[in-house]
């Protein structure tokens, strides 16, 4: 660009305010990846979003939208950012209908706080990914985020009925509706889910909701080896159960969440089961799993009752996030739900093989293990070829290995995505549509979108 | 369509596997909705890769195809309005892989919804969306139109269970996308084909999710004196915190017609019936359908049977999923509306379409999805009596105008097709039109998957007087 060639800076201070601009030093603490951006934007409606949209789309600044900064780790270093726009204010819960168990609620409504205000009504969003009391309605969407209830409940792709979108024109546009069963036209809501910001920013999103379930419990267990968990995770898929999530944990991962399931002290490989539903469900399936776990030859089990449960579970889920510094590597690995705990072991060989700290949670049942390693001073290409030798691994298993965070000097070397996929042309074509110029978000995406 | 093309199709699929001749393509010049026009040619596939050839072979000519699979969609999907090439999957029904470690199967797209459930019910195992053609619809049919059906209320509809597919794109290629693992990075291309009633490509493979089959199932019948107080238990019951696998409501005419074809023990004499279904574990199912019961009692039941086995449980949904068919047989025609609106709207809206039958002189029966807010007034007529389909057309545009009022949609699962592509405007302005051609143009930059659906005419441009 630079902006204050084509008056971005004032013409932005005249959308918003000044209150709401941030330049110079003030913007260093939104660098993504070490790109600092010329200006942080914090527009406080959503027709804000569009002015300011259509302002950058002017002069051709290169927007990065962001939430709550959870995700901000997610995806390549920019090619391009001047234009962090932050939808913090956008906080408006525009329509809760509960007897319709649907909520509209704009992009920078925190995950918590919107828990609350459903739980006022005994309903919630069965979405539980990491730092719910930091993520955002539009992040945990634009970066399809998820937890360990995703087991029971799906993904974002699963809930999500209905979306506005700031195109990169600045034009808004709406997809979906409030409806449960939509076929009219393309499901354009699947296009965004997960688009990370390089299509549009997402600034109101409507949500198929759940009643909140009666009675809840976790059943925790400690294994002497990966197997003898892993076996029981297959006992239980095999079985009439309906979990609501089940977490494998390495040692690590495990003795930084015993306290919370009462398992302190014990070495080994852990499982948690959680379990929601009727009291009669609930007691049923804690009873159900306790056996299995015993019979799995659990070295000690646990039963949590329903507020110890929330506490546990809240521990397990921001596990990865809670253990990761500043030179911390993250990764997510998606494979088929069989292949989840094989993955868990190869995530710590990797770490066993170069003497790096790992902490490992694998959503079982769901074919998801995220893993967390302190390298130490390892070499950023060493790190590199460690970690694309896993991906390669699971992409071999049809699987993929997504980074997750990454210190800026890692990430120059590292993909965040790994292969296009045979897709991919689409995938191009898709955002050649969208962005013609490509403004939004440019280069953090799959393949260099 | 040049004679050259004719000739590649024949070299491509063997002479007996193209049909040109008037009479066949009479026969694939319509489906269950209420338009027709004849393709050029038919062609029998048997593989992803002759599928291929043949999207490519069209695609130079520049040539239209359209795939096709039971021909149950009901609105127009797989009618070749601009000519073309019909490619005809119904060959394609293997059940590929049944991976019960990774709960998930792999099936050709001409393999039927029923069929899928057959194999998997034996070793304990489904898929869940079974919309009520499942006996003639295919699993293709069902990825492109999004199919739904009666147990979607607990359990989402088919782009909640189709994870993986291979696809073949309008240019030729070969994509597969999504699969047996979670969270493919990228676009998901997958749920953006998904519903995209075959205008985005054809796919030739499907990866779905498959579940243990439920441990227990109650179903409950609630009958009713006044149509009203069906729909307004069926907000009583979400209301209460519950969630049934099925709530499914049918009135008179509809359960009159059933009982003249299959005779399921439904009442001559009730306004409507509540077809109500709870799932899962079986620890608390009984007292979930004491429950109900006494909610449908509380709302004005007159009476509410339990399924005690296993045959009058079939006996019950012989009659929903028979609804169709059984209202066929009252009539030379009809048209189904697929209007779907917030639940708690239900009871206004079904007022709302019985005056609409009223001021067109038109019988309006109803058989539909009342846990998804999803209605099916079906606007019976004479197809031979073109005054009154033009009086048929009007009372449909009035009840999906009514659905949108009322805070929903024009489509909940029969999909846009031709019958709707006006209704569009509706629900969509023009930059939200624009953006899924934008998704169209992405898969198919020449416009030659399934042409001349979805999208409405252009709007006229307004010249400053």
């Amino acid at each position: 660009m630079p902006p204050e060639a084509g008056g971005l800076t004032r013409r932005l201070s005249e959308l918003v305010g000044g209150e709401h601009l941030l330049g110079g030093p003030a913007a260093a603490g939104f660098a993504v990846d070490g790109s600092t951006p010329l200006l942080v934007v914090r527009p406080g409606t959503q027709q804000e979003v569009e002015a300011v949209v259509a302002a950058c789309a002017v002069v051709g600044a290169a927007i990065g939208p962001r939430g709550g900064g959870t995700a901000v780790g997610l995806g390549n270093p920019p090619a391009r950012l001047d234009v962090v726009v932050c939808l913090d204010r956008l906080t408006r819960i525009v329509e809760f209908d509960p007897a319709n168990l649907v909520v509209s609620a704009e992009a920078g409504v925190r995950l918590a706080d919107l828990q609350r205000v459903l739980a006022a009504e005994r309903e919630f969003l069965p979405l539980d990914p990491p730092r719910m009391d930091r993520r955002t309605v539009g992040g945990v969407i634009a970066s399809n985020a998820s937890g360990p209830s995703r087991l029971l409940y799906g993904t974002a792709r699963d809930l999500v009925l209905g979306l506005r979108v700031v195109l990169p024109s600045g034009e808004r546009v709406r997809c979906g509706g409030k409806v449960i069963k939509n076929v009219s036209g393309y499901d354009m809501n699947k296009v965004f889910i997960g688009s990370l910001g390089t299509l549009g920013i997402i600034t109101e999103a409507t949500f198929k909701l759940l009643p909140a379930p009666a009675g809840r419990a976790t059943v925790a267990g400690v294994f002497a080896d990966l197997p003898r968990a892993a076996a029981v995770v297959t006992r239980a898929l095999e079985s009439f159960l309906l979990p609501e999530g089940m977490e494998l944990l390495d040692p690590q991962a495990l003795a930084a969440v015993a306290p919370g399931l009462g398992l302190e002290g014990s070495g080994g490989y852990g499982l948690a089961v959680a379990v929601a539903g009727s009291q009669e469900t609930v007691e049923r399936q804690a009873r159900d799993f306790t056996q299995l776990l015993s019979e799995g030859t659990a070295i000690r089990t646990n039963r949590l009752g329903p507020e110890a449960s929330l506490a546990a579970w809240r521990g397990i889920r921001d596990l990865p996030d809670r253990l990761l510094g500043s030179e911390g590597v993250a990764v997510k690995i998606g494979v088929p739900i069989s292949r989840t705990a094989p993955f868990l072991a190869s995530a710590e060989d990797l770490a066993r093989r170069h003497g790096w700290r790992v902490a490992i949670a694998a959503h079982a049942g769901s074919g998801v293990v995220r893993a967390v390693y302190a390298a130490g001073a390892a070499a950023p290409e060493v790190v590199r070829d460690g970690v694309e030798a896993l991906r390669r691994e699971a992409e071999a298993a049809e699987g993929s290995l997504v980074v997750e965070a990454a210190p800026a000097a890692l990430k120059r070397h590292l993909d965040a995505w790994g292969k296009t996929g045979e897709g991919f042309a689409v995938m191009r074509r898709l955002k050649a549509e969208f962005d013609p110029r490509g403004l939004m978000n440019p280069g953090r995406f799959l393949g260099g979108i | 369509m040049p004679h050259t093309l004719t000739a590649e199709l024949q070299q491509i699929v063997g002479k007996t596997n193209v049909l040109d001749a008037a009479v066949n393509l009479q026969l694939y010049s319509y489906d269950a909705y209420l338009e027709e026009r004849r393709p050029d040619a038919v062609v029998f596939v048997h593989s992803t890769d002759e599928v291929a050839r043949i999207v490519r072979a069209c695609n130079r000519h520049g040539v239209p195809f359209v795939p096709r699979g039971g021909g149950t969609n009901l609105s127009g999907g797989t009618i070749p309005v601009k000519g073309g090439v019909v490619i005809e999957m119904i060959r394609m029904n293997r059940i590929l892989e049944v991976d019960l470690p990774n709960l998930r199967a792999r099936v050709q797209p001409g393999l039927f919804n029923l069929e899928l459930g057959n194999a998997l019910a034996p070793l304990g195992y489904q898929y869940l969306p079974d919309p009520a053609s499942q006996k003639a619809a295919t699993l293709g049919g069902n990825v492109a139109e999004n199919s739904g059906g009666p147990h979607c209320f607990k359990y989402g509809v088919t782009t909640n269970h189709v994870l993986g597919l291979t696809v073949v794109l309008p240019d030729g290629e070969v994509a597969r996308i999504g699969g047996k693992a979670p969270d493919t990075p990228g676009y998901d291309l997958t749920g953006a084909f998904v519903g995209s009633e075959g205008t985005l490509g054809i796919c030739t493979e499907v990866v779905v999710r498959i579940v243990r089959l439920a441990e227990g199932v109650k179903t409950l019948l609630a009958i009713y004196d006044r149509i009203e107080a069906g729909s307004e238990t069926v907000s009583a019951i979400v209301s209460a915190g519950m969630v049934p696998a099925t709530l499914e409501m049918m009135d008179q005419l509809v359960i009159q017609a059933v009982e003249e074809s299959i005779h399921c023990g439904l009442p001559l004499d009730c306004a409507t019936v509540l077809i109500i279904e709870v799932d899962g574990l079986r620890d608390d199912l009984e007292r979930q359908a004491r429950e109900i019961a006494d909610l449908c009692r509380a709302h004005g039941a007159r009476e509410v049977r339990v399924a005690k086995d296993d045959a009058e449980r079939a006996a019950l949904w012989a009659g929903r999923r028979g609804a169709f068919g059984a209202v066929a047989r009252i009539t030379p025609s009809y048209l189904v509306c697929d209007g779907t609106v917030p639940r708690t709207a239900l009871p206004a809206v079904l007022k709302k379409v019985a005056e609409v039958g009223r001021k067109y002189d038109l019988r309006i029966p109803n058989v539909f999805h009342a846990g998804d807010g999803n209605l099916h007034p079906l606007i019976l007529f004479d197809w031979r009596n073109k005054e009154q389909k033009a009086r048929v057309m009007q009372a449909g545009m009035e009840i999906l105008q009514t659905c949108v009022a009322a805070g929903g949609t024009i489509s909940g699962e029969h999909g846009v097709g031709i019958e709707k592509m006006d209704a569009m405007r509706l629900v969509f302005g023009e930059p939200e039109i624009e953006v899924q051609r934008k998704l169209k143009r992405a898969f198919d930059p020449k416009d030659l998957a399934n042409p001349g659906k979805m999208f409405p005419a252009p709007q006229e441009v307004r010249h400053a007087a």
